[in-house]
């Protein structure tokens, strides 16, 4: 598997935007789904070469690239102020050590590859260079990345990345989810019914993934 | 009796559209920690709650202790999956093993109500079977009860759920009071494939309201059930117990974390809790202790109460504590369709087969599966999509897809064994106490299982139509760790939840569960509870 490809995301539900749905959520929901959308609270858990060396590998695990006129999702403060406040998911592996201590060391083995691949930080390396290093972890699978098993590496990048990035509107919006739903509910469940603030996908027939089969 | 003179939780909640009645919760009976009360209960989930009810009604002084908060779901709870993390347990744990289990979000709970506050809402009966498995099919354990011994309370805690459903085939073929809700996409698309390949799949049983109960209204379809119901229409001992307990003199009192069970060194009786709350350190007097903290932390708090009597720690002479402790196998296999199935629209729990539950001579395992609909939201759908082996730009595009898949769940009878056990982790939590490791390592049977079940799985989604299908292989629900057995070199307890060390300590989870079947835990562990409740109610231990 790989991260390369094109973006097949793109206008999958034309005109669809779950915040025009905003004001009929209910008041407390609202205001934690709308916070996300503020500009993101300063960086308070990373250090600095930490945030940068962060900031990319995330940005690269979501598929955020700076692509013109995108909508970006704060990843990083995301990730940031859950690993401040110490929301973990209730759980380490024995051979982990707790997801922030984890985080940190990580970070500071990722640029150490880098320097060593591109002679610079992680954040500084070239696109195809960062994808190269990030693919080589999971790649090792059920091996060892610098003492550190590797699948529970990959497991704690990439579940603090999707948490944060599918926690976004932005997000929804890109894969046809209305998000909240309360008070209002559904009425027209079933294979093929829409709600009239749905919006369908314009390429139904067009699975992103059935030409790499 | 119907079940109202019974139970009138229901209608005790409002009917103006909130969903809490501060009124009752504001007058609640509080007694002082000199009180020697006559049952202080550790943990207010589905165990716990069943017993502070009964016995509120049947006259005793009684006080359930939890950890957590009192829940509002109107001003506590979210239509969100990220804004609902604070419902789950995550104090630290450590898991370890050669198939270790996540915690949190998959299967432990935090605050009044436990983990039914964001269970999916399944609630089947075990089969006959089940209590029984080591005579019938050699493998795992046998209750010290029978399933007709328990079917009373299946009952009565089915009506005061509700539960809705089909008639249902398996096991001991029984109906439920509510007519099953009308399903959406995702069960739209099992049932067709099923239908296809001559399976028999129904719809149900869940504890969600279809009509209106009480003042609990009909359910919205909205598809959060996971993230605490802020209909009131999915069941939890939030609404379905607790209101009751209170109106008859039980108190609960949230953010009290117990830290220890006193015993005397004398008598060999129990004393008391000691607890935290509000950052003071308390102590609870009573007459009789239960402990309903479930899998993980029951046992942790037997083990964080040894005394010079127990220096294993509690209960646990015979080294029976943290043992056993099971897990189900739930491969989630998903199906593409160009259709839109739009999964997130109706309650993620709505049809299941049983038709795999029994043991099959022609297999080469033993037990089986049962498979239900799960219906992920975007960020569950993303840890599927992701352990794929996609990120970047590929999960973007593959999740774009989300539209269009259907997704079921498998749940495997994964085996109890003696070392997949909680024991003390040398890190310390916020209150100073080792935290629980959960070490969880599988068998052959349990690994053939869940291909078979995965096999089934891809086979129904496939006659539907689909044109792929992908799996992640997944954990369901923990029960087990202080077993009930006949006796004290085999379990923790006796079949009526009493401990064997201690005559007046009680353990009323999922934690005596010997077995656990392919069935979502919640019922049978609220019939357990509701068992032992009348047992000492009745006066008969």
């Amino acid at each position: 598997m790989s991260g390369g490809g094109g973006r097949g995301w793109d206008g999958r539900f034309p005109g669809f935007d779950v915040l025009d749905q905003a004001p009929h959520w209910d008041r407390v929901t609202a205001d934690v789904v709308l916070a996300r959308t503020d500009t993101p609270t300063a960086v308070k858990f990373f250090t600095e070469p930490e945030e940068a060396c962060a900031r990319a590998l995330l940005n690269l695990l979501t598929g955020q690239d700076g692509h013109d006129g995108e909508l970006a999702v704060p990843v990083l403060e995301m990730v940031d102020s859950r690993l401040a406040a110490g929301e973990t998911d209730g759980w380490r592996y024995d051979d982990m050590p707790e997801d922030g201590q984890a985080w940190r060391n990580t970070l500071v083995l990722l640029d150490a590859d880098a320097r060593q691949l591109s002679g610079t930080a992680f954040a500084d390396a070239p696109p195809a260079d960062q994808a190269r290093l990030v693919q080589a972890v999971q790649d090792l699978a059920s091996g060892n990345w610098h003492g550190l098993p590797a699948a529970h590496v990959w497991s704690l990048w990439t579940r603090y990345a999707c948490t944060a990035f599918y926690a976004h509107p932005f997000a929804w919006a890109e894969i046809g989810f209305p998000g909240p739903a309360y008070p209002r509910g559904y009425k027209n469940t079933g294979v093929g019914k829409l709600e009239p603030f749905e919006v369908g996908d314009a390429h139904p027939s067009e699975d992103p993934v059935r030409e790499d089969v | 009796m119907g079940v109202r003179e019974r139970n009138e939780s229901a209608w005790l909640l409002p009917n103006d559209g909130t969903r809490t009645n501060h009124r009752l919760r504001r007058d609640m009976r509080q007694f002082a920690d000199s009180d020697e009360i006559d049952l202080v209960i550790v943990g207010c989930g589905a165990g716990g709650s069943v017993m502070l009810q009964r016995l509120a009604r049947a006259g005793w002084r009684v006080a359930a202790l939890d950890a957590g908060p009192f829940w509002d779901p109107d001003t506590d709870w979210v239509s969100d999956e990220a804004g609902s993390h604070h419902l789950y347990w995550t104090d630290p744990r450590v898991i370890a093993g050669s198939d270790p289990v996540p915690m949190g979000s998959n299967n432990s709970g935090r605050g009044v109500g436990g983990s039914m506050v964001h269970y999916a809402g399944y609630t089947p009966r075990f089969h006959p079977s089940d209590f029984a498995t080591n005579t019938v099919d050699g493998v795992g354990a046998d209750w010290p009860l029978s399933y007709p011994e328990l079917r009373p309370y299946y009952e009565q805690i089915e009506q005061e759920l509700p539960v809705a459903g089909e008639r249902w085939p398996w096991g001991d073929p029984h109906g439920y009071p509510y007519r099953p809700h009308p399903v959406g996409g995702n069960g739209e698309v099992f049932l067709r494939g099923a239908g296809k390949l001559g399976i028999t799949a129904k719809v149900g049983p869940v504890a969600i309201v279809n009509g209106r109960f009480g003042n609990r209204p009909h359910c919205i379809y909205r598809g959060f059930c996971l993230q605490g119901c802020k209909v009131n229409a999915k069941a939890s001992p939030l609404i379905t117990h607790v209101p009751d307990a209170l109106a008859h003199g039980a108190e609960v009192r949230p953010e009290a974390m117990v830290t220890q069970i006193a015993v005397d060194k004398h008598t060999g009786r129990a004393l008391g809790v000691h607890y935290v709350t509000g950052g003071r350190e308390r102590f609870q007097r009573a007459r009789m202790v239960a402990v309903a903290g479930y899998s993980i932390e029951t046992p942790r708090l037997l083990l964080n109460s040894a005394s010079s009597r127990f220096p294993e720690g509690l209960c646990n002479d015979f080294d029976q504590v943290g043992r056993y402790l099971m897990v189900q196998g739930a491969p989630q296999t998903a199906g593409r369709f160009d259709a839109e199935v739009r999964m997130y629209k109706a309650p993620p729990p709505e049809v299941s087969t049983e038709a795999f539950y029994e043991t099959d001579p022609a297999k080469d395992y033993k037990r089986g599966f049962s498979i239900q609909t799960v219906s992920p939201l975007p960020i569950t759908w993303a840890e599927h999509v992701a352990a794929q082996g996609h990120w970047g730009p590929a999960l973007r595009e593959y999740m774009s897809d989300y539209v269009h898949w259907s997704c079921l769940g498998g749940l495997c009878e994964f085996l109890p064994r003696p070392e997949n056990r909680v024991t003390l982790a040398g890190e310390k939590d916020s209150y100073g106490l080792p935290v629980a490791r959960f070490s969880y390592s599988q068998c052959d049977n349990d690994r053939a299982l869940a291909r078979a079940a995965q096999s089934v799985m891809e086979g129904i989604l496939h006659a539907a139509g689909a044109d792929e299908v992908i799996t992640i292989q997944r954990y369901a629900h923990l029960v087990g760790g202080a077993r009930m057995a006949e006796d004290e070199q085999h379990g923790v307890v006796d079949r009526y939840g009493r401990s064997f060390a201690v005559p007046n300590l009680y353990i009323t989870d999922g934690s005596v569960l010997p077995t656990q079947g392919s069935a979502n835990p919640a019922l049978t562990i609220m019939a357990v509870a509701a068992r032992t409740a009348h047992h000492l109610a009745a006066g008969l231990s």
